[in-house]
């Protein structure tokens, strides 16, 4: 009878439930929108650092991250072969790839500046789809001094595809070396201070700068994200059984950008969804407290034919439970069908800070933020309607009686 | 055998706060009613009538004297702890037939039986029983804003009989209603009390009521000034 009494006592006044049902709607379709949105950045940014940039897991020879190297490589990899086939061995590994990093100046003759270089392997790297080309080619296969080079830095240099620049770096002996090598292309990555400095070239290349055989780390990337730590767990135990000197570390583990965006995104998500909580915690508490005014008489009566404190207390906190559910249902269904039509409509976003390409917006819909906003929407409901419950149970039976 | 009375109020005696002042609502007044009885509390605008009905039904406490409802002494127990007195025992009619709105009529004869646990299927005979001695079986399913005052306090009575109560009172309960419909609300009430034995008291105006009731109790300034029928009897 209670939730009967409770069910109806919601859709009484029409007009004002359906207020905060309208509140709590809005509220939850806030909560899955942004947190929809969070998922797909969280996502997209966690695959495109890992599958473009960072690799899921990189392999160092063993004290590269603790020990101050004299001289450039002094911590490289030396056979990385061996090392390649035993990793790739793994059905989960999707490929490998040998990179340099390395600094110095580039010149165009008339003109120095500083350079930050990664070499890498050109079939590779086209694999990863690292940057987009604005003019010009890739890096090709088999051409050792190709290069292609920062949108930034090649309109600093003055430099277009088919010029020549000279490269000069420290090699691992600590000598100065310099070749010249010819643009390929020009790129972007989209984050603007790396396109000023950023140079790629073909991992012989840099080699042949640095004058070595060495490469300073080999990039492993699987098929899926989620068995990161299993993979890693896995060659952990290989490299020891093998006695490998190699150390290792996951995407994670280096994705600096990712974790700071990960941690703001999850700061504004946590205070929207306190506002959300406020709104509906007060929206639901006028709703019941007008509702215990205008029912004065009626709980007196209830009162007065036998129903104990605690059936009221129970029978207000109910309607608080259902308008919370009724709303909170309600709210999924218009947060689904919001974010299908936003996915359907690609609006397109401005470039994040320190990027120069915008974005479409997309919503991720997953169950986890399906239940977080039902829960906060029913949540919120039955615990604003506590306290205006226990004033209706407190009644005092001969002046509600007696309430006009 | 001397039989305890259904109701016996002792020197009860209730105060309440008018701003600053204070005002006595009930001076040392003691009644007795007797299971059966048919009883009508007469007198002016606040003489105290409706107090003393609150008092009797347990929804109000005395600041001195001594309640006693059905052998029990009410008096010092707490208002909430007697929720179970008042649906077990007493039954309410009131002036403005007080039914809750969301229910239909079947709904709000059927509540109080529900607070009693009765068995559904007694439940439902019993509701089908009072909808049927009130003549509303065909507005079973009528909300209270469908129904006439009249039938409205027909369900207000229903109500109030279905839990069986030792005990019905009824707060100026033809009030609200003309003179036709309140003379078969009256008409219907000493049905039941004569059917039922169940002890039926008034705080009344109304000068019909007053004549049918065998026990007319006149209050004026919080106290009982004149029972006629005592005195009647007496002389």
């Amino acid at each position: 009878m209670l939730t009967k009494l409770a069910f109806r006592n919601v859709f009484r006044n029409r007009r004002r439930s359906a207020i905060t049902l309208l509140v709590i709607i809005f509220g939850a379709v806030g909560l899955i929108l942004f947190g929809g949105y969070k998922t797909i950045t969280f996502h997209n940014l966690r695959e495109s650092t890992i599958r473009n940039r960072l690799g899921h897991l990189q392999i160092y020879k063993r004290g590269f991250e603790r020990a101050e190297a004299k001289k450039p490589l002094e911590y490289g990899l030396d056979d990385v072969v061996q090392l390649r086939r035993a990793i790739e061995r793994d059905k989960r590994v999707r490929m490998t790839t040998a990179q340099i990093t390395l600094m110095g100046l580039v010149s165009n003759g008339d003109k120095s500046e500083t350079f930050l270089a990664t070499g890498v392997e050109p079939k590779e790297d086209r694999a990863m789809n690292a940057q987009k080309l604005v003019s010009g080619t890739d890096l090709p296969d088999g051409e050792a001094d190709a290069i292609i080079i920062g949108r930034g830095l090649a309109a600093s240099m003055h430099a277009k595809p088919g010029d020549y620049l000279t490269l000069m770096s420290t090699t691992t002996s600590g000598s100065l070396n310099a070749i010249d090598v010819r643009v390929a292309g020009i790129f972007m990555s989209g984050v603007k201070e790396y396109d000023d400095r950023a140079i790629k070239m073909p991992l012989a290349g840099a080699q042949q700068l640095l004058q070595t055989a060495r490469v300073e780390r080999l990039l492993v990337l699987l098929e899926d994200t989620d068995d990161t730590a299993a993979v890693r767990a896995d060659l952990d135990r290989m490299f020891t059984q093998r006695h490998w000197a190699i150390e290792m570390k996951d995407w994670s583990q280096l994705a600096t950008f990712y974790h700071q965006v990960v941690l703001l995104y999850n700061g504004i998500f946590g205070f929207i969804g306190m506002v959300v909580f406020g709104i509906v915690i007060f929206s639901v508490a006028n709703t019941i407290v007008m509702s215990i005014f205008e029912r004065t008489r009626e709980i007196g009566t209830m009162m007065a034919i036998g129903t104990s404190r605690s059936s009221v207390w129970r029978l207000f906190l109910l309607e608080g439970l259902l308008i919370g559910i009724i709303g909170g249902v309600a709210g999924l269904l218009t947060g689904a069908g919001a974010s299908s039509i936003i996915n359907k409509a690609h609006f397109m976003l401005p470039p994040p800070p320190g990027y120069t390409q915008g974005y479409t917006l997309r919503i991720m819909l997953q169950p986890g933020i399906l239940i977080t906003a039902f829960l906060i929407a029913v949540i919120t409901s039955t615990l604003s309607s506590i306290l205006p419950a226990l004033k209706a149970s407190r009644l005092k039976i001969v002046d509600a009686l007696g309430h006009i | 055998m001397h039989q305890q009375p259904l109701v016996r109020l002792t020197g009860v005696t209730r105060t309440y706060p008018l701003g600053r002042v204070k005002v006595r609502a009930l001076t040392g007044v003691s009644l007795d009613a007797g299971r059966g009885d048919f009883l009508a509390l007469t007198g002016p605008s606040g003489s105290g009538k409706t107090t003393l009905l609150n008092l009797i039904g347990c929804i109000d406490k005395p600041d001195s004297g001594r309640v006693v409802i059905d052998g029990v002494d009410v008096t010092n127990v707490p208002l909430h702890r007697l929720a179970a007195t008042r649906r077990d025992t007493l039954g309410f009619i009131f002036q403005t037939f007080n039914l809750i709105p969301v229910l239909t009529a079947y709904e709000n004869v059927e509540y109080p039986l529900l607070l009693q646990n009765v068995p559904a299927t007694k439940r439902r005979d019993r509701v089908r029983y009072w909808l049927d001695q009130v003549d509303l079986a065909g507005q079973a399913g009528q909300r209270p804003d469908q129904l006439s005052g009249g039938q409205r306090q027909r369900v207000a009575i229903a109500r109030a009989m279905a839990g069986e109560p030792k005990l019905v009172l009824a707060d100026e309960p033809t009030a609200n209603l003309d003179s036709v419909t309140a003379g078969r609300i009256l008409d219907l009430v000493e049905k039941i009390n004569t059917a039922t034995r169940c002890t039926f008291i008034f705080a009344t105006h109304d000068p019909a009521l007053m004549a049918r009731a065998p026990r007319c109790v006149r209050m004026h300034d919080g106290a009982i000034v004149a029972e006629p029928q005592l005195e009647a009897r007496a002389s």
